[in-house]
């Protein structure tokens, strides 16, 4: 059936795609509590973790971490257990 | 009231006068809000797209929820260890139970701002406790819930 064989190879693209989880600033998280998140979630170092944290503040949101989409929604699922503003979005 | 770290690792916050005990008795109150607008705040869409959004709802929703309801179910167990002699309160937060006291103290903040409708300026402006203005009591408990959050962190570091 190669009429199928099109979304298919649409569908697969489309998911090999970079995708970049964002968080978004609110006026109650803590910065220190941020920090604390940006490092247990994604590992990241105080100093690379403090640098999202103010890029949110300053900036409103920040692209904390690229890459594949799976990966992307288990983080955004992450910070959203911690209550922070997550979402992801298509890296194009 | 007097906040110290223990040996086991544990935060110990004793002399709490009645009023800030009452506080503490209300994290779990605040946080439980029903209000729409707490509820689009604690689950807020992932994405714009709307199959992911219907997915997200009914499989990512229902854990957060649950992660939630647990995190105030452990701050009211704590709660109800305290102990009171002359009137003034004493209670611990195992090292183990901090975290669902920061999600817990998170989720009440966050309901109180959204239920009261507050911005950046009023999360800034300094406020005393003053049982007869409503607005000036729940600033000043999300200060009080902040500065407890803040110990929190500071022990996780």
């Amino acid at each position: 059936m190669p009429s199928l064989d099109i979304p298919e190879t649409l569908e697969k693209i489309d998911l090999d795609l970079p995708w970049n989880v964002l968080v978004h600033n609110d006026p109650v998280n803590l910065m220190s509590y941020v920090t604390l998140i940006f490092r247990r979630v994604f590992g990241y170092s105080r100093e690379k973790a403090e640098q999202h944290m103010m890029e949110v503040h300053k900036r409103g949101r920040s692209i904390v971490w690229t890459g594949p989409r799976e990966q992307a929604e288990l983080f955004v699922q992450q910070l959203q257990s911690h209550l922070l503003l997550a979402t992801l979005e298509a890296a194009r | 009231m007097k906040l110290q770290p223990a040996d086991d690792g544990a935060l110990m916050l004793e002399e709490i006068p009645p009023f800030l005990f009452h506080l503490l008795s209300n994290i779990t109150v605040r946080a439980s809000s029903r209000d729409p607008r707490v509820e689009a705040r604690f689950f807020p869409d992932p994405a714009r797209e709307e199959s992911l959004i219907e997915d997200w709802k009914s499989l990512v929703q229902p854990e957060l929820q649950f992660l939630f309801q647990s995190a105030r179910e452990t701050v009211q167990a704590d709660l109800r260890g305290a102990s009171v002699e002359d009137g003034m309160y004493s209670m611990k937060i195992p090292r183990k139970h901090a975290d669902a006291w920061l999600n817990a103290l998170n989720q009440a903040r966050l309901a109180i701002v959204e239920e009261s409708g507050f911005g950046e300026e009023d999360m800034a402006s300094e406020v005393e406790p003053d049982l007869e203005d409503e607005r000036a009591m729940a600033l000043f408990e999300i200060s009080f819930f902040g500065f407890l959050q803040e110990c929190l962190v500071r022990m996780q570091e």
